[in-house]
């Protein structure tokens, strides 16, 4: 443990408001006025005050703000919760500061509070450049809004940005898709998240579907999609890092990389955040009332807490770090769950190098480029 | 009047629903054998399956006591259970009575199941009592349904009693046509004992317990005596009668219908249609009639968990300690690792005991397709007798095979006449005869293979019928067949428990239909399946399901690890509820697919 202890942390603020939710959105965000944000602020400090002794001799080095829309706070918000972690926690020099931001809240003078406040990394919500899909889905953004951010961002060399692009909305094409890889390459961007629209229950897009009004992506459709990008990115000198992650070399997510670590904590703050600490995982409510109402009497907004039992942690030492392309660490595994994973699932890690799905070398077990589209199966043989 | 005068044994015999049970119930009441608040007390303790489908397998036999012209009469009420599945057991039970009261619905008129149980109340020599039932129903037909016993089966029903069981209307005229009609039992309390088994349950405490008739002699507690079939012989610990509960009196005389216990372990060894007498002073020669309860249709029984096979054969033992006639033993498949192989009387018997199986006992349970037992004779001249497929010898090493076929009756309103015809030939049937009951409905009458109508014939003749039509069978011997074994080859292995024995016509159409169905059940994988059917190495269908193209590429963020674990956890927990082979995983569905194919 003392190993885990000894790594840097990474620090969550979740900020959740949105001007309007997105049809496909199940996280959790309010759509409230400067007062209510202001609140939020206040409660945001106290749960920090609260947790900063408990962190006292811990580093971090990287820090993500997300929701939500973290652009849409008022001008100031960021700046004024940026100062209070800088004097509430330790920070590495080069930690990663990232935040979430859609084009349609993100103004110039916001972009010039970030960059002050020590906001290195930008995660530009672009999702899609096709205008009649956006707002098909009730996303806001306009492509005008979209130029303006990368005009702004580029204008001003901002070295690290990230965008966010959806894939399987229904309706959505190959070309389409792909529409949205060219522009983005096209805008200096270092890092690029893919990820598969999910119909989760509590959203207005379930409840479309089960009107019937829309109909799922075909898995054959998502899969030549991914294949697709996967070629444009390699060329365009990206690299598939982890199953929903492509980056430049040097622009991985260190924020995000650590999810993936089973052995690096994170501490989340505000509504609806999780944090992982020390082999527990804390769940802070998900209303956003409660949340201000508890941390105004000086209780705590954690909802529930679990220990992650070493038959836990071990599905989660496979089920995470097979998601990267370095994948998983048959040695360390050995050492820390007292398996070797090569003996007990002999047959089917054979079935599987035979059919070239996984590969074994220099003791790591990785899934193969084109079999990650099945993961899952992959990942639920060896757990 | 002598004692024997005085008694009267008789049964029941009517079609599924006519209203037997209520008609037994009325009678116990009016004899005031039990009160009307006991009697829906028993009716709850009877089984969930047989109150479901309205039969009734097991009814304890009843000792009623009615006064009559001022004499008191003894009447003894045994049940027959109520389906062909059991008719060896009927006819034992038939053999114990002197009269049988005829219960046909006034709304339905005569039906298949009547007719067989009259037909063999009549073998059995006994005084039959219409009783026309359901008479307050708006759509009764007395006089139609009257008429209809006189022409079918010849019985005069100018005095046929007229009642409504369920409201109690008339029912003392059954009594009495009981007591005036059906004949007083004959038998000699002197002559060595005589006594026939008709039934036999296991109680906790006194053990097998033989339900028996007396024809001749005493019994009491403390006799010897000897099973003649079994020659076996035990101290007889009480004997008694059922006022309905099991009572015990000092003895047993002839003409009497009571029970024996002996502290006897086992129900195999008190089997229905054996011989009791007492072992100093036997009879000679012993009743006439029995027959060894044989198996007709087989399948194989595996837990769905593999950890359960013990709680399965514990639960199998329990079971068969009531009734003998199921049979089980230990059989391995590859595919459902280990199980047991069951024989049962029928269809209904073996839908019974594994509905028993998962109801009672709660196990989760994988039955392989019903089976038929088939002669398969050798190059050598040497006959196996195969009720699993997977026993069967090489094809090459057959000379011929034979498989059991039936006398099969089916009773049907006209317009279904076409659609029940084709059917049958469908499954094989050779057409005998076409009977006119009345100007509605007919009676057709075929010779079928049994292994055509053990997967869901009677499911098919209700459907086409909408549920009006009737059908009985008995066992008409065996005939020479071209019969096949049809494999199943998943990813190129063959899964036994998919194999069945099937008519080499009939194989093509059943094969690639199984092919079909297993695509549909069977989940995508990591791997292509091909999924092939195949006779003796040669294929004769196949399909692939084609491997798996994506799962869930979702973004993972610190907050989804819990519930992506959980996700993986429960996929990977419904792995384990499969059945692997080789590399496949087949659920359990994929094995009940093989009873449910539409041809």
């Amino acid at each position: 443990m003392s190993d885990e202890e000894n790594r840097p942390l990474g620090l969550y603020i979740h900020i959740p408001f949105c001007n309007k939710k997105c049809d496909y959105c199940d996280f959790v965000s309010y759509s409230m006025d400067r007062k209510a944000q202001q609140l939020y602020l206040e409660a945001l400090f106290t749960e920090i005050d609260m947790m900063k002794s408990k962190f006292y001799d811990r580093v971090f080095d990287s820090i993500f703000i997300g929701g939500g829309t973290p652009s849409i706070v008022y001008e100031g918000f960021i700046a004024s919760l940026a100062r209070k972690i800088y004097s509430s926690f330790h920070f590495l020099e080069k930690t990663e500061f990232t935040i979430e931001v859609n084009p349609s809240s993100f103004t110039r003078e916001k972009f010039l509070e970030y960059v002050q406040a020590g906001v290195n990394r930008i995660s530009v919500g672009v999702q899609c450049i096709d205008e009649k899909l956006l707002r098909e889905h009730g996303r806001i953004q306009s492509m005008e809004n979209i130029e303006d951010t990368f005009k702004m961002l580029n204008s001003s060399q901002f070295p690290n940005i990230n965008s966010d692009v959806m894939i399987g909305l229904p309706g959505q094409t190959v070309n389409s898709v792909m529409d949205t890889i060219d522009y983005l390459l096209k805008q200096n961007i270092k890092h690029i998240s893919t990820y598969t629209l999910q119909i989760e229950r509590h959203t207005m897009l379930y409840s479309k579907l089960r009107k019937g009004k829309i109909s799922p992506m075909k898995d054959k459709t998502m899969v030549a999609i991914y294949n697709q990008i996967n070629k444009t990115l390699e060329k365009a000198g990206f690299v598939r890092y982890e199953i929903s992650n492509y980056a430049k070399p040097g622009f991985e997510c260190k924020h995000n990389l650590k999810y993936w670590d089973d052995e690096i904590s994170y501490l989340g703050l505000g509504v609806a955040a999780h944090s992982y600490i020390d082999g527990y995982r804390y769940y802070n409510t998900k209303r956003l009332d409660t949340y201000i109402d508890n941390l105004s009497e000086g209780k705590s907004p954690i909802y529930s807490r679990e220990y992650v039992s070493d038959e836990e942690r071990r599905t989660e030492r496979i089920m995470l770090s097979l998601r990267t392309k370095k994948g998983l660490n048959l040695e360390k595994f050995k050492k820390d769950f007292n398996e070797d994973l090569l003996r007990s699932r002999s047959d089917i890690i054979k079935k599987m190098t035979d059919k070239k799905m996984i590969e074994v070398k220099d003791n790591f077990l990785r899934i193969k480029d084109d079999y990650f589209a099945v993961s899952n199966s992959i990942i639920v043989e060896l757990i | 009047m002598n004692r024997l005068e005085k008694i009267r044994n008789f049964c029941i015999v009517a079609h599924i629903d006519h209203g037997k049970s209520t008609l037994a119930d009325r009678l116990m009441e009016y004899t005031d054998t039990v009160t009307k608040r006991d009697l829906s007390e028993q009716m709850l303790d009877s089984m969930d399956i047989e109150r479901e489908r309205g039969i009734t397998i097991k009814l304890t036999p009843a000792c009623m006591k009615y006064k009559y012209n001022g004499e008191v009469y003894t009447l003894n009420l045994i049940d027959t259970p109520g389906h062909v599945d059991f008719s060896y057991e009927v006819s034992r039970s038939l053999v114990a009575c002197e009269g049988a009261i005829l219960v046909v619905d006034a709304t339905q008129g005569v039906q298949a199941q009547t007719l067989a149980n009259v037909y063999l109340a009549l073998d059995a020599n006994l005084e039959i009592i219409p009783v026309i039932n359901k008479i307050d129903l708006p759509s009764a037909d007395i006089v139609g349904t009257k008429k209809e016993i006189e022409d079918i089966i010849g019985i005069p029903c100018d005095e046929a009693c007229e009642i409504s069981a369920k409201t109690g209307l008339n029912i003392e005229s059954v009594l009495e046509a009981v007591i005036k009609n059906v004949p007083s039992p004959k038998g000699d309390e002197n002559a060595p004992l005589k006594a026939l088994i008709f039934d036999s349950y296991y109680d906790s405490y006194k053990g097998a317990v033989s339900l028996v008739r007396i024809f001749d002699g005493i019994v009491k507690a403390g006799d010897e005596i000897l099973f003649m079939q079994t020659n076996k012989s035990f101290t007889v610990t009480e004997v008694g009668i059922f006022t309905p509960n099991a009572s015990a009196i000092d003895q047993l005389r002839a003409g009497d219908v009571g029970y024996i216990a002996a502290s006897i372990k086992n129900v195999s060894d008190t089997k229905v249609g054996d011989t009791i007498t007492l072992k100093n002073n036997p009879v000679e020669k012993a009743l006439d009639g029995y027959k060894e309860a044989t198996s007709v249709v087989f399948c194989g029984i595996f837990p769905l968990d593999g950890d359960k096979y013990q709680e399965l054969q514990d639960a199998l033992e329990k079971l068969k300690l009531n009734d003998a006639s199921i049979h089980f033993t230990k059989e391995t498949s590859l595919a459902l690792g280990h199980g047991f192989r069951c024989g049962f009387l029928g269809l209904l018997h073996m839908e019974i005991i594994t509905e028993r199986l998962e109801r009672e006992f709660n196990l989760e349970i994988i039955t392989t397709a019903p089976s038929v037992e088939y002669k398969v004779y050798d190059n050598k001249g040497k006959v196996y007798d195969v009720t699993n497929p997977s026993e069967m010898p090489p094809m090459a090493s057959i000379s011929k095979m034979e498989e059991p076929i039936v006398n099969m009756e089916i009773i049907t309103p006209k317009e279904y006449l076409g659609g029940i015809m084709d059917l049958c030939s469908d499954r094989r049937g050779v057409y005998h005869d076409m009977q006119y009951i009345d100007a509605n409905r007919t009676k057709l009458i075929y010779t079928m293979p049994l292994n055509e109508i053990v997967y869901d014939f009677f499911d098919k003749i209700k459907s086409i019928s909408k549920g009006y039509a009737s059908m009985d069978y008995e066992l008409a011997g065996y005939q020479d067949s071209q019969l096949v074994k049809l494999d199943i080859l998943l990813n190129g292995e063959i899964c036994d428990a998919l194999s069945i024995i099937v008519h080499k016509d009939k194989a093509y159409q059943r094969g690639r239909a199984l092919c079909e169905r297993l695509k549909t059940v069977i989940p995508r994988h990591l791997f292509e399946i091909p999924i092939q059917a195949v006779i003796g190495g040669k294929v004769i269908a196949r399909e692939t399901i084609s491997a798996m193209r994506k799962d869930v590429l979702a973004k993972c963020y610190g907050g989804d690890v819990t519930r992506k674990r959980k996700l993986l956890e429960k996929q990977k927990e419904g792995k384990k509820r499969m059945r692997r082979l080789g590399s496949v995983d087949l659920p359990s569905e994929a094995f009940v697919s093989i009873l449910k194919l539409d041809d």
